[in-house]
């Protein structure tokens, strides 16, 4: 009930290497994630910079991530550490081609929101976290899709 | 220090104890008695009241006296900010992977 993962399933019409290219590599991640120092090589630590908003405060944010798993054309991990409970949480991405496409499972796991230190982080909640998220969640929602959005 | 009480980080700290999640689980499909609840831990029966008391302080549960036992009761809507926390995620997640669709349509174009 307080563990939770997130997880989604779609199934493109692209090839699997053709996702695989979309999802292992800088310069597309950089174009439908955040601009990255990503490289596809297990150990790997890189981070996406989540660019800042003025005009609605946010002042931006470094998510800090490391390449646990890599195994072209289907099967990538990376960590992914923003700050509360978002500390080593784990993002999978699963490619598997069926048909002429690709079905993607994709899965964001770890949220575990009293890990060792977790009692700090949400001492940290208390002036900032929530903000931030709020924050976040608005630039996020401000960008791309907003079909989401009432 | 600035009381907090009525603010919702005390939620997230109610549940960042296992044995505390551990009881919020125990009462998803009823109301127990501390006793029942106790049983499954190795711990005091105080200690389990205490953590008891840190949840019913939260708004988490809510506590009714049944005889000689008082028993408890989760208030599922009150964990209503952890799930809001893990929307806003789910909805980063939404957002990204119609980016990534988007990209992919982009490059396969002829």
């Amino acid at each position: 009930m307080t563990n939770n993962t997130i997880q989604r399933e779609l199934l493109l019409p692209q090839s699997q290497q053709q996702v695989w290219d979309a999802i292992a590599n800088s310069a597309a991640l950089a174009d439908w994630m955040y601009p990255n120092d990503f490289e596809p090589r297990v150990g790997h630590p890189f981070t996406f910079q989540v660019p800042p908003k003025p005009e609605i405060g946010f002042e931006g944010l470094t998510v800090r991530c490391e390449v646990l798993e890599c195994e072209p054309p289907s099967w990538l991990v990376f960590s992914w550490s923003v700050a509360g409970p978002v500390i080593d949480t784990r993002v999978s991405f699963r490619l598997q081609p069926e048909g002429n496409g690709t079905r993607l499972f994709f899965e964001h796991a770890g949220f575990d929101l009293t890990q060792p230190g977790g009692k700090q982080a949400f001492g940290g909640a208390q002036y900032g976290w929530g903000q931030m998220l709020e924050k976040l969640s608005t630039v996020l929602s401000n960008q791309g899709i907003h079909e989401n959005q009432p | 220090m600035v009381s907090t009480s009525d603010f919702e980080p005390d939620v997230f700290h109610a549940i960042s104890h296992r044995a505390r999640r551990e009881m919020l689980d125990q009462l998803t499909d009823d109301e127990r008695s501390v006793s029942v609840i106790a049983s499954h831990f190795s711990m005091s029966r105080p200690a389990v009241s205490q953590h008891l008391r840190v949840l019913l302080d939260a708004g988490l549960v809510t506590e009714r006296k049944h005889g000689r036992e008082r028993r408890y009761r989760l208030v599922p809507e009150k964990l209503a900010p952890v799930r809001d926390w893990i929307a806003h995620y789910e909805r980063f997640w939404d957002d990204h992977l119609q980016r990534l669709q988007n990209h992919l349509s982009k490059k396969s174009e002829p």
